[in-house]
């Protein structure tokens, strides 16, 4: 059961790639997609199972597990993967190359829930290469020697960081009782004891490679770069998504292998909290001088997804929780952006901000949308981005430490602020442009626009009602702590 | 019953706000039609919560914390108000939108700002007040950018701004205090304070100050009070009416709930308060009397008064169990205040339609044939100078007085009294000045000669619509006015219980001599301040006729001169330090493409030379092998096959 949402869209893509007529490869992209969904939604209906796929050597084993993460991720990872797909379809006809995009697109989910559901280090390692592999070619799509660059410096990055990651588990391997997941840690106390300094070591080298993913310092520098090149569904799932995937390999490393009691006030977690810091400062401080519409979304993402590595190192229950649901909504508001970033792109030939005045009297819809997504984005109440915020940043007061929990606090004010700065400047002269600018309406299709407003709309709604999200991160942070 | 009331106050205006788009489609005078009678249900319903007895409202867990609704006392008083403005305005917007456009986007935002006042308003713990209270900045951002003159979008960049950072400040204010509390309901607030030990009262201050940074921002309280001379006077007069009336009372509500409830008697806390509020309150009366544009006077008036309200406010705090005379004139205060810009701004609603101008020299004599509307507006500005037997007086006098009294307690009990002194003489100064820049209104618009150039309106310069609803506001000032044992005591004793103000000491005779002698006073130097200082120093002559100069600098801008450079400044660093701090995994990925991989030089290109030809470099083809990505690639391939080779051993 567990291998059916990872084996349908693989081959599933693998198919699409050889559909020749547009409309056999959209049906066949969608009801894969569809399928996936539901088998996703099965496996998550079920209790935790797990399945082996092969002993490699002794203990060493490859393996799926659903676990409470691993259904959390994997239906975040859905639900944002279908609107997104549906706005493929449109979009890629101004592109090019559909079958190509959509076949990548659609084998990517395979990697995604394999990522989510991989029950130890190594099948996480697998499906991580696989995913960054599989993307390279969303990124690189467009075809330009900008964007191969741009492709194949995500990939040195992403491979870079894993590689260090692998190089960490080398190490670490060792020092565990057993090699799978467990929640709350599985470190051999004892040996693990005696040789505190070269395990944290261990640790911040690892989580800096899987870092490379999530966007975080040092090894940001892909993110602005692939973002604009990329094809803006692209973007929007590199956003919204894949750097979570760096982010669920974090957890992984930190809450089901070293463990939260073992890094509690280790130098290593504040080393780590300075850099998801100092990531949220440069972030979005360098959005808020960008001129290009989407660096200036991928720099805030960096900003943003340090937020969730942020409430991660804080090791506290509340930490994760806000994490957790900060990832929901970044993932909701980020992807609306790209969304839009695409439908303006399409309906304009422009991606310079300073030329978009008057959009919101262009593209009311898609203006709507986006400014709903930014004020989620900033943490204006009733929006999703406040719940998550406040968790956040009450997780970070109530910290046992008043100095990262106060930097934490001024940081991510600092950075809302500074999101307002970026993001409302659009939105204002986007609608009130001054009487001299005239524009007609030129919306984009229904196929672009419901994708957009479903998921503005979802992180308008799941703010305002957040209880059941909450409960089902409640019950998760059980197996964790 | 009373829990529908509240939920249905606060939720009508959003749903309601919708229907607009389409039936404007329909016809216009069906959607002008459409918003008045959301209005008058709004207004009914809300007249309701006065007879319905009932407990508070909790919807739990709606954003995570949950929600609590009360009503009763200031909470009802303070949303029968808004609905009551909302009502005139309404009355009055169809007119002076006659020939606008983005009349649609008005009234949407219009009514969704309406329904977040109110669940500002019934709020019953600081959780759903910020929550309202964020919507509604956002919200009456519209009302500000409607004209979209370049004007009118600098100030209201200038007045999100300002919301944004007041909404920020205020919500780590109230994390604190949630993470010190462990609740935020108003109810709850006293004794969880009252438990809490002496370490960390310091951190209670700075909550509250915090708290104190964002409800001040929209209470236009120094220094954060430079939207409001801007954003008011380049909304639309409807809409002045309701930012100066209510808007700015809803940052009142939320200084009086925290003082009230955090920080009944704390000292450092209400000197805050008190001098902030004396700072407001004398600025704003200095820049109105030196302004010539007619919705500027009465924005920077409205900033005034808001000072005189904050200073009601700290009194409350300093007077102890005695404080119901302050309580009362709070209350009142903004009662009076709102009413007052009511009609004040929708009267000057009717004379930009006459004259399309707010320019005191360009507006000069315009109301002179018209006794109607000479008549509203006398009534709005003796109340607002505080003339016995008119509304202002009443409310002027209380908080006058709850001065007077402070005094006479700390000098029978041998204490300093200087700074109250001072406060109290800047108070009728402020009140003088009150004076004479509504004297200089009303003389400008309904005294001087006509002003050349001006159009001869029609008779007919306002609807009947309009002349309803400015008539209304005037009667209520002057029933107040005149019968204040019967109208505003009542309200403000019924009103100050949520103020958790003493009892009072009998009756109040407004016309004993120790009242009107503060009054007297502030009329005196009102009359000086307008004679020596508006007609002689601000007065110039231009050819003919002597014109109303503006002597404020126009360089001396709180915003232009600080603000805006300090900003500018701080995100030139910031972008700065975060540019090389980003770079650096960038520039160890370049020293390693030029020091980790000893590539071949480029192709050796000598000189140009007719014999030897040159050598071209060979276009890539590969261009992949070039990058150090590929090398990554390869490095992370090499990483596998270790990793591999391990586990097969």
């Amino acid at each position: 059961m567990l291998l059916v949402p990872i084996v349908l869209p693989l081959i599933g893509g693998i198919l699409v790639f050889r559909q020749k007529t547009e409309k056999t490869r959209n049906r066949l992209t969608l009801g894969v997609m569809a399928i996936t969904a539901a088998a996703v939604a099965l496996v998550c209906l079920l209790p935790e199972q797990s399945l082996t796929l092969m002993d490699i050597q002794g203990s060493l084993q490859m393996g799926l597990r659903s676990d409470g993460l691993a259904k959390f991720f994997m239906v975040l990872t859905t639900v944002i993967w279908l609107p997104v797909g549906l706005y493929c379809l449109p979009y890629l006809r101004h592109v090019g190359h559909e079958q190509q995009f959509l076949g990548f697109y659609t084998m990517t989910l395979s990697a995604l829930i394999g990522l989510a559901l991989a029950c130890n280090f190594v099948t996480l390692y697998m499906f991580f290469e696989m995913m960054s592999l599989i993307t390279v070619p969303l990124v690189l799509h467009n075809g330009t020697p900008a964007s191969r660059r741009a492709g194949l410096k995500y990939l040195g990055y992403s491979v870079f960081g894993a590689g260090m990651a692998l190089a960490g588990y080398f190490f670490l391997s060792h020092f565990l009782t057993t090699q799978n997941f467990v929640g709350g840690g599985a470190l051999n106390r004892g040996l693990a004891m005696a040789h505190t300094p070269l395990l944290l070591v261990v640790y911040v080298v690892m989580m800096v490679g899987f870092g490379a993913k999530a966007g975080m310092m040092p090894l940001q520098a892909w993110l602005p770069t692939a973002h604009p090149v990329a094809p803006a569904p692209a973007s929007a799932v590199l956003s919204g998504i894949i750097t979570k995937g760096g982010v669920l390999a974090m957890i992984r490393v930190t809450y089901y292998m070293f463990g939260p009691d073992f890094l509690r006030s280790s130098w290593a977690q504040w080393l780590l909290i300075a850099l998801a810091l100092c990531t949220v400062f440069i972030g979005s401080m360098l959005a808020l001088r960008e001129r290009q519409l989407k660096r200036r979304l991928a720099y805030s993402t960096i900003s943003q997804v340090a937020y969730v590595l942020f409430g991660l190192l804080l090791l506290t229950p509340g930490g994760v929780e806000g994490a957790l649901l900060q990832m929901v909504f970044h993932a909701l508001a980020k992807d609306t952006l790209f969304l839009a970033a695409g439908a303006i792109i399409l309906s304009t030939n422009t991606t310079q901000i300073d030329q978009l005045a008057g959009i919101g009297k262009r593209m009311p819809v898609t203006m709507w949308c986006v400014t709903l997504a930014s004020l989620s984005l900033i943490g204006v109440p009733p929006m999703g981005g406040f719940v998550s915020k406040w968790n956040l940043l009450l997780a970070a007061l109530d910290s046992g430490s008043p100095t990262a929990g106060y930097a934490g606090v001024g940081m991510l004010i600092l950075s809302a602020l500074l999101t307002a700065g970026y993001l409302l400047p659009i939105v204002t002269r986007g609608f009130f442009p001054g009487k001299d600018i005239l524009v007609e309406r030129k919306e984009v299709g229904w196929q672009m626009t419901v994708p957009m407003l479903a998921l503005a709309l979802a992180a308008l709604v799941l703010g305002i009602f957040p209880m059941g999200l909450q409960d089902w991160v409640t019950g998760l942070l059980g197996q964790i702590f | 019953m009373r829990t529908f009331l509240i939920l249905f106050l606060i939720l009508f205006p959003f749903a309601a706000a919708y229907p607009i788009y389409p039936l404007r489609r329909r016809n216009r005078h069906y959607r002008d039609v459409y918003v008045r009678v959301i209005a008058a249900v709004e207004l009914a319903v809300s007249l309701g919560l006065l007879f319905t007895p009932g407990k508070t409202a909790v919807l739990s867990r709606i954003m995570g914390l949950g929600m609590q609704f009360q009503a009763g006392s200031l909470s009802t008083l303070m949303a029968v108000l808004s609905a009551f403005l909302w009502l005139m305005t309404a009355l009055s917007s169809r007119e002076y939108f006659a020939n606008t456009e983005h009349c649609n986007r008005y009234y949407f935002f219009w009514l969704l700002t309406l329904g977040a006042l109110m669940g500002v308003f019934l709020a019953a713990d600081l959780f759903t007040l910020f929550v309202f209270f964020e919507i509604m900045s956002f919200t009456s951002f519209a009302w500000v950018a409607q004209s979209e003159e370049p004007i009118a979008l600098r100030a209201a960049q200038t007045y999100l701004a300002i919301s944004v950072f007041g909404g920020m400040a205020l919500l780590v204010g109230l994390l604190l205090l949630y993470q010190m509390l462990g609740t935020l309901a108003f109810d709850r607030l006293p004794g969880l304070v009252a438990a809490l030990d002496a370490r960390q009262h310091t951190r209670l201050l700075v909550a509250g100050l915090l708290c104190l940074t964002g409800f001040g921002a929209k209470a236009g309280l120094v220094p954060l009070h430079i939207w409001l001379p801007k954003a008011h006077p380049v909304a639309p007069a409807p809409a002045s009416a309701l930012l100066s009336g209510i808007l700015t009372k809803s940052g009142v509500f939320g200084i009086l709930v925290v003082s009230r409830y955090l920080f009944f008697s704390g000292q450092e806390w209400n000197t805050v308060v008190l001098w902030l509020g004396t700072a407001t309150m004398v600025l704003g009366a200095v820049l109105a009397l030196l302004a010539v544009d007619l919705k500027r006077i009465l924005a920077c008036s409205s900033m005034s008064q808001i000072g005189f309200i904050a200073i009601g406010v700290a009194m409350q705090g300093f007077l102890g169990e005695e404080n119901a005379l302050a309580a009362w004139g709070t209350v009142l205060h903004m009662l009076n205040h709102a009413l007052i810009k009511l009609v004040l701004f929708v009267a000057a609603g009717v004379v930009y339609m006459g004259t399309h101008s707010l320019n005191l020299n360009d507006i000069r004599g315009w109301g002179r044939n018209k006794p109607l509307l000479k008549t509203m507006f006398f009534i709005g500005a003796a109340s607002i100078a505080g003339v016995p037997f008119f509304s202002g007086y009443v409310s002027k006098t209380l908080l006058h007085e709850s001065l007077v009294e402070m005094i006479r307690e700390l000098s029978a009990h041998g204490a300093d009294t200087t700074a109250f002194e001072t406060v109290e003489w800047l108070f009728l100064i402020s009140g003088g000045l009150t004076v004479a820049y509504m004297t200089k209104l009303y003389v400008a618009l309904f005294i001087d000669p006509r002003a050349d150039n001006q159009r001869f309106t029609a008779r007919e310069y306002m609807t009947p619509a309009t002349r309803f609803a400015l008539s209304l506001g005037a009667v209520a000032l002057a029933v107040f006015g005149l019968f204040p044992q019967l109208t505003m005591e009542p309200l403000a004793q019924w009103a100050g219980r949520f103020l958790q103000a003493g009892p009072g000491h009998g009756t109040i005779h407004y016309l004993a001599w120790e009242n009107l002698e503060g009054a007297l006073i502030s009329l005196g130097i009102g009359v000086v301040v307008y004679v020596v200082v508006v007609r002689v120093l601000l007065m110039r002559w231009e050819g003919e006729r002597e014109v109303y100069a503006s002597v404020w600098p126009t360089k001396l801008d709180l915003e232009d001169l600080v603000y805006r450079p300090v900003l500018r400044a701080l995100s030139f660093v910031g972008a700065t330090c975060a540019r090389a701090i980003a770079s650096v995994g960038d520039l160890i990925v370049l020293a390693g493409e030029k020091l980790l991989f000893l590539r071949a030089p480029g192709v050796f290109v000598p000189k140009r030379n007719e014999n030897f030809g040159v050598y071209i470099r060979r276009p890539k083809r590969f261009l992949i092998g070039e990058t150090f990505a590929f090398d990554l690639t390869l490095a992370g391939i090499g990483l596998i096959g270790a990793l591999v080779y391990i586990l097969l051993r």
